[in-house]
C-alpha cells in the first residue's frame, strides 16, 4: 500500500472527502501524510501580493501567514491527524497549483497523490490562461497513481474491498492494472477487470458487438491473466455502452470501493478530451475514489 | 541710426548669431556619449547617418510622418508658420537689395504678392499659435511666458515689416522697429529655445541613429519616426 | 530620519536585508521610512552634472510645448485626458524641475517624482515618435528612475526586485539548483510523449543558448518544457547555462544601473563559457531590451552588439518556420478571430513587427487575424509595461492604464490575443480579471505545439 501520501488539499469541504480518504488510509495501511496547500496563487507578475486561495482576498504570504494558514489545517484535520499512524507533515507554498503539486510530489518522492477533484473552477481567472484542470495536468504528469475523490459520499468508509478495473488496452491501462493489482493483493480485496465498448455514436451489428466483446474477454484474461500469479479473487467483464456510464454503473452494482483507470497523456491538451474524457466523467459520478495511473514508476 | 542698425550693428548680430549657433552644434555633438546614450555612433556610422537623413527628411515634409498625420490642422498651422519664417526674410526683395549693395550677390526675389502673403501667415499663425496655447488644456499646461515671449520675438519683425510696408504711421519709426527686432530675434537664435533652428537637426539625427542603430534599423526595419 | 533601515540609499545586496524588507507587508514601514528619508541633494546634483549630456538637456531645453506628444500616451488618453498627464509636462515638472533647481529639491517632491516615474510613464517610448523635435520622454523618465533609485525613492516591489537579481541573479529566489533541477524535472516529466527529449545544461560550442525569465522555472516551467519540445522537434543543438541564463532584468525597470550591468555580464559571461553560435532568448520584451537591445551599452561594448548574434524567440521561431524546421498542420491552424498585442519592448524598439506578422501567416487560417489598431511600433503599451504590472501601490492606476488595450482588443473583435511577451501576458491576463470581457491570451509557444506536424521518428512507440 502506498507509504507516503501525497494530499492535496484547499482546505474548504470541496476537498474534505479527498482528506478522509487519505487519513483513513494513513490510520489503516500506515501511510506518512503530507498536507499540502497552495496559499496563493502568483497572480501580479513579480509582485509580492498573492491570491488566497480560499478567500480570493489578496494577500502577502510571509512566515507569519504561513503559520497562520498550516494551525487552521491543523485545526481542521485535528482528530484525524491525531489517529494518524505514519506521521503527517505540512507543506504550504505559493504557486500555479498543477506545478506545485507536481513540485513536491517530485522532491517528496510519494506514491500516491489524492486531491479532490473540484478544487479550483477552471474558469477560474487564475486557470485561463491554460487548457485544462488541475487535476488533469496533475493526472498527467505525476509519475504515481493520482487518487480523485469528487463527492464527499465516494470517500470510503473502511478498507478497500472490491476494487474495479478498467482497461482500454493501452500502455497505461497496463500500469493501471499493475496497481489495481498489487492494491487488491495488499488489501486482500475482490476485483473486477472490465472493459466497456464503446459504441457511443455508431451502429454495430448485433454479432459485431459480440464478437468485439468476446475477443475483449480473452483478451484481458491473456493479458492480465499471465500477469495474476497467485492472485484469484477476479473475474472479467465487457459489455457494451457509453463507457464512463457502464462503469459507474458496474462500480454501483459489485458495491466498488476503488476504481481504477489509465490517463491518456494526449487527452488533456483540448477542451473536448476534457469535456468528454471518460476518466473525467468517472470521477464526477463515481460513488468511490478513483484512481488514475499514467506511468509505471510508481505502481 | 538707420546706418548704425543695418551697417556694423548688423554685422555684429550675423556674426553673434552664426557663431552661437555653430558653438550649439559643436557642443551638442561633443556631448553626445555612446555609453550613456546608448547608441553606438562610430561603429555604425553608416547606419546611423543613413537613419537620421532619413529621420529628418520625414519630419521635415508635412504629413510625411505618422505623427504629422495625426493632428492636421496643427501641421498645416506649423509648415505655414515656418515656411513664411524662413523663406520671407532670405528671399524678400527689400533684403535682397540691402544684400546687393553691401556684398554684391543676390538671392533670387520673392513676387511682392507672395512676401505679403507669407509675412501675413506668420502673423495669423503666431496668432493662431497664441490662441491654441490658451485655448487647448494640453498645451496651456505646458506654455510658460517665455513661450509667449519667443512668439512675440518671433513674430515682431514681420508684424512691423508689415506695418512699414503699408506705411501706415511713421514710416521711418516702424522701419527702424523692424530692424530692431529683427536683429533682436536673429540673437535670440542661439540664446533661447529658438536654438530648434539648428537643435533640432541635430535632435533628430541623433534618434534617427538612436532607431537606426539600435531600436531596429539594423534589423532591416525602417521606420518613419 | 536620513535613512530608514528598509528604505534607504543603499541597494539590497544580502539576503537577509532581502528577507526584511520582503517581510514587511505590502511595503507598509517602507513607504512610512520614505517620508523621512533625506534627498542628499548634493551627490544628486553631482550625478546629473555627470551623466546629464547634450542629447537630455537639449531635450529638455528646446521642448517647444507643442503639445503634439498628448494624444500620442495612452495613459493621457485614458486617464479623462487630465493635462497633467500629457508627457511633455509629466518630465519638465519632474526632472525638469530638479535640473533647474540644481538638486535641491524636497523629499515630498521626490516623492511626487517617483508617483509619475513609475505610475504616469511605462517607458514605452511612444511619445518619441511624436515629436517634432525627436525629444524620447521614455528615455528621460528611464533617466528619471535612475536618479530616484540612487536616491532610495523607488517602489517596494522594483527595489526587491532588484534586490532579488543582486542576491540571486534572477529576478525571483531561483538558484542555480533550482534551475537545474527544473532542467531535469521538465525534460523527465516530457521524456515519454516526446522520447529523446532533453534539456541539455552547459553544453559546450552548440548552435543555441537559451536564456528565459526566472518566472517560467518558478512557476510555469511548462514554458521550459515546450521550448525544449520546439528545439526537439526542430533537431536543434542547444543549450541552457547553469548559470546566467535568467535573461530579465526588474533592475532596468527600478533604474539599478549598476545591478542591470551585472545582470547582462553574467548572461555574456555564459556566452563566452559555452560559446554557442548564437544566443535565443524566451517570449519576453524587456528581458531582450536588457540584455540584446541596452545591454551591451551597459557592459560597455562599443559595437552595441551582445558576443553573439542573440536573438528574440520569435525570430527563431520565424527562422524554423520558413526553414521548415517546424512544420504547422494546415488544418489545425487558429480558425477564429484572433489578435496579436506588439510589444514595446522588441517592436517599437527593435523593429521586429513583420516576424511576428509573419509567424502568424502560418499558424492562423487565412482571414482570422485581426490588427489592433494602431498597431506595429505605434501599437500603444499593455498597460502594465516598465514596471507597472508589479507595483501594489500603483495598482488603481494600472487598472485604469489597461482601459486602452482592453478597447483596443474589444475593436478587433477577437477573443485570442497572441501575447509574446511576459509583461504583455500579465497585464491582458489582468485585464481579463478585473473587466471580464470574455477573452484567451497565450504565448506562442503552447500554439505552436498544438499545431505542428510531429515527425514520425520523434513520436512514442505505441
Amino acid at each position: 500500500m502506498s507509504k507516503k501520501i501525497l494530499l492535496a488539499t484547499t482546505g474548504s469541504p470541496a476537498s474534505f472527502g479527498a482528506a478522509r480518504v487519505a487519513f483513513q488510509m494513513a490510520k489503516r495501511y500506515g501511510s506518512e501524510i503530507i498536507v499540502f496547500h497552495v496559499i496563493g496563487l502568483p497572480t501580479k507578475a513579480y509582485s509580492q501580493i498573492v491570491h488566497d486561495v480560499r478567500t480570493g482576498d489578496e494577500v502577502q504570504v510571509d512566515d507569519d501567514y504561513k503559520s497562520w494558514v498550516e494551525d487552521e489545517l491543523r485545526n481542521t484535520y485535528a482528530r484525524q491527524i491525531e489517529e494518524a499512524e505514519g506521521g503527517v507533515s505540512f507543506v504550504l507554498t505559493t504557486g500555479v497549483p498543477h506545478r506545485e503539486i507536481l513540485r513536491t510530489a517530485r522532491s517528496e518522492d510519494v506514491d500516491l497523490i489524492i486531491m479532490g477533484a473540484s478544487s479550483g473552477s477552471i474558469d477560474h481567472i487564475d486557470y485561463k490562461g491554460y487548457t485544462g484542470s488541475t487535476l488533469q495536468k496533475v493526472a498527467k504528469a505525476a509519475k504515481c497513481p493520482v487518487m480523485t475523490v469528487h463527492r464527499e459520499s465516494a470517500a470510503y468508509r473502511g478498507g478497500f474491498n472490491h476494487v474495479l478495473f478498467c482497461t482500454d488496452f493501452s500502455k497505461q491501462a497496463n500500469h493501471a492494472f499493475k496497481y489495481a493489482l498489487n492494491t487488491a493483493r495488499e488489501c486482500d480485496c475482490d476485483m473486477t477487470m472490465f472493459h466497456a465498448l464503446d459504441v457511443g455514436g455508431k451502429v454495430l451489428a448485433q454479432n459485431e458487438i459480440e464478437d468485439r466483446l468476446i475477443e475483449a474477454r480473452k483478451r484481458m484474461r491473456s493479458l492480465y491473466g499471465s500477469q495474476m500469479g497467485d492472485f484469484k479473487n477476479y473475474d472479467v467483464e465487457a459489455w457494451e455502452g457509453i463507457p464512463y456510464m457502464e462503469i459507474v454503473k458496474l462500480a454501483r452494482e459489485r458495491m466498488a470501493d476503488l476504481i481504477v483507470m489509465a490517463h491518456h497523456a494526449g487527452e488533456s491538451d483540448s477542451d473536448e478530451a476534457r469535456l468528454g474524457s471518460t476518466l473525467e466523467q468517472v470521477i464526477l459520478r463515481a460513488s468511490c475514489p478513483v484512481v488514475s495511473v499514467n506511468k509505471p514508476d510508481k505502481v | 541710426m538707420y546706418d548704425l542698425l543695418t551697417g556694423p550693428l548688423l554685422w555684429l548680430v550675423f556674426i553673434v548669431t552664426f557663431v552661437g549657433l555653430i558653438v550649439r552644434v559643436v557642443m551638442y555633438i561633443r556631448g553626445l556619449n555612446w555609453k550613456l546614450d546608448r547608441v553606438a555612433y562610430r561603429p555604425h556610422l553608416g547606419h546611423g547617418l543613413k537613419h537620421a537623413a532619413r529621420s529628418i527628411v520625414f519630419f521635415l515634409i508635412p504629413f510625411g510622418t505618422h505623427s504629422w498625420r495625426s493632428r492636421p490642422l496643427f501641421t498645416i498651422l506649423f509648415f505655414a508658420f515656418h515656411i513664411g519664417l524662413l523663406v520671407t526674410p532670405i528671399f524678400l526683395e527689400a533684403h535682397n537689395v540691402m544684400l546687393e549693395k553691401s556684398l554684391g550677390i543676390r538671392l533670387p526675389g520673392l513676387p511682392a504678392g507672395v512676401a505679403d502673403m507669407l509675412a501675413w501667415t506668420v502673423v495669423v499663425g503666431g496668432l493662431f499659435m497664441v490662441l491654441r496655447r490658451i485655448a487647448f488644456s494640453d498645451v496651456r499646461i505646458l506654455t510658460t511666458a517665455y513661450d509667449y515671449i519667443l512668439i512675440v520675438i518671433s513674430v515682431a519683425p514681420f508684424a512691423t515689416g508689415l506695418i512699414a510696408r503699408y506705411e501706415l504711421g511713421n514710416y521711418d519709426f516702424w522701419l527702424i522697429a523692424h530692424i530692431l527686432t529683427g536683429e533682436i530675434w536673429l540673437l535670440a537664435l542661439p540664446f533661447t529655445k529658438l536654438s530648434h533652428v539648428v537643435l533640432f537637426f541635430m535632435s533628430r539625427m541623433q534618434l534617427g541613429m538612436d532607431y537606426g542603430i539600435k531600436r531596429g534599423g539594423m534589423k532591416g526595419t525602417s521606420m518613419s519616426w | 530620519m536620513p535613512e530608514g533601515t528598509l528604505c534607504n540609499k543603499q541597494p539590497i545586496n544580502t539576503d537577509e536585508q532581502l528577507k526584511l524588507v520582503l517581510n514587511d507587508k505590502g511595503g507598509k514601514q517602507y513607504y512610512a521610512e520614505m517620508e523621512q528619508l533625506d534627498v542628499d541633494t548634493e551627490k544628486l546634483w553631482n550625478t546629473i552634472q555627470k551623466t546629464m549630456k547634450s542629447r537630455l538637456k537639449t531635450w529638455l531645453e528646446i521642448c517647444a510645448h507643442c503639445g503634439l506628444c498628448s494624444e500620442s500616451c495612452f495613459l493621457y488618453q485614458v486617464n479623462g485626458r487630465k493635462p497633467e498627464q500629457v508627457p511633455s509636462y509629466k518630465i519638465q515638472s519632474t526632472l525638469g524641475e530638479i535640473v533647474k533647481k540644481k538638486g535641491q529639491v524636497s523629499n515630498e517632491f521626490m516623492r511626487h517624482c517617483m508617483d509619475v516615474a513609475w505610475s504616469w510613464c511605462t517607458c514605452c517610448n511612444r511619445c518619441g515618435q511624436f515629436c517634432p523635435h525627436g525629444i524620447d520622454m521614455g528615455v528621460m523618465f528611464s533617466y528619471l528612475r535612475g536618479l530616484l533609485y540612487s536616491q532610495g525613492f523607488v517602489p517596494w516591489e522594483l527595489k526587491i526586485g532588484s534586490g532579488m537579481h543582486r542576491v540571486y541573479r534572477a529576478q525571483m529566489d531561483v538558484t542555480t539548483e533550482d534551475w537545474v533541477e527544473t532542467c531535469e524535472w521538465m525534460a523527465e516529466e516530457n521524456e515519454e510523449e516526446w522520447p529523446g527529449l532533453e534539456i541539455p545544461v552547459d553544453k559546450e560550442g552548440a548552435d543555441i543558448m537559451y536564456t528565459c525569465n526566472a518566472r517560467e522555472p518558478k512557476h510555469y516551467p511548462e514554458d521550459l518544457a515546450e521550448a525544449a519540445i520546439l528545439f526537439h522537434v526542430a533537431g536543434e543543438n542547444w543549450t541552457v547555462p547553469s548559470e546566467g541564463w535568467e535573461q530579465t532584468s526588474l533592475s532596468m525597470f527600478a533604474g539599478d544601473w549598476e545591478c542591470c550591468k551585472d545582470n547582462v555580464e553574467n548572461v555574456y559571461a555564459a556566452i563566452e563559457r559555452l560559446k554557442p553560435k548564437r544566443a535565443i532568448g524566451t517570449e519576453c520584451g524587456h528581458a531582450h531590451r536588457a540584455t540584446v537591445i541596452e545591454g551591451p551599452y551597459w557592459v560597455g561594448r562599443e559595437d552595441g552588439q551582445p558576443p553573439v548574434p542573440f536573438m528574440h524567440y520569435v525570430e527563431w521561431l520565424l527562422e524554423a518556420l520558413e526553414t521548415g524546421k517546424i512544420k504547422i498542420d494546415p488544418a489545425k491552424r487558429i480558425k477564429e478571430p484572433v489578435t496579436l498585442q506588439d510589444s514595446c519592448n522588441y517592436v517599437r524598439n527593435q523593429g521586429l513587427k513583420n516576424v511576428t506578422r509573419k509567424i502568424i501567416e502560418y499558424i492562423v487560417e487565412p482571414g482570422y487575424f485581426r490588427e489592433m489598431a494602431p498597431n506595429k511600433e505605434y501599437n500603444y503599451c499593455c498597460g502594465g509595461g516598465g514596471g507597472f504590472n508589479g507595483i501594489g501601490k500603483y495598482r488603481p492606476q494600472r487598472n485604469v492604464a489597461l482601459l486602452k488595450k482592453l478597447q483596443q482588443i474589444q475593436d478587433t473583435g477577437a477573443k485570442l490575443v497572441i501575447a509574446p511577451c511576459h509583461n504583455c501576458w500579465d497585464a491582458i491576463r489582468d485585464l481579463e480579471e478585473e473587466y471580464e470581457i470574455g477573452i484567451r491570451w497565450s504565448f506562442l509557444k503552447p500554439l505552436v505545439i498544438n499545431m505542428m506536424i510531429v515527425p514520425d521518428h520523434l513520436k512514442p512507440e505505441e
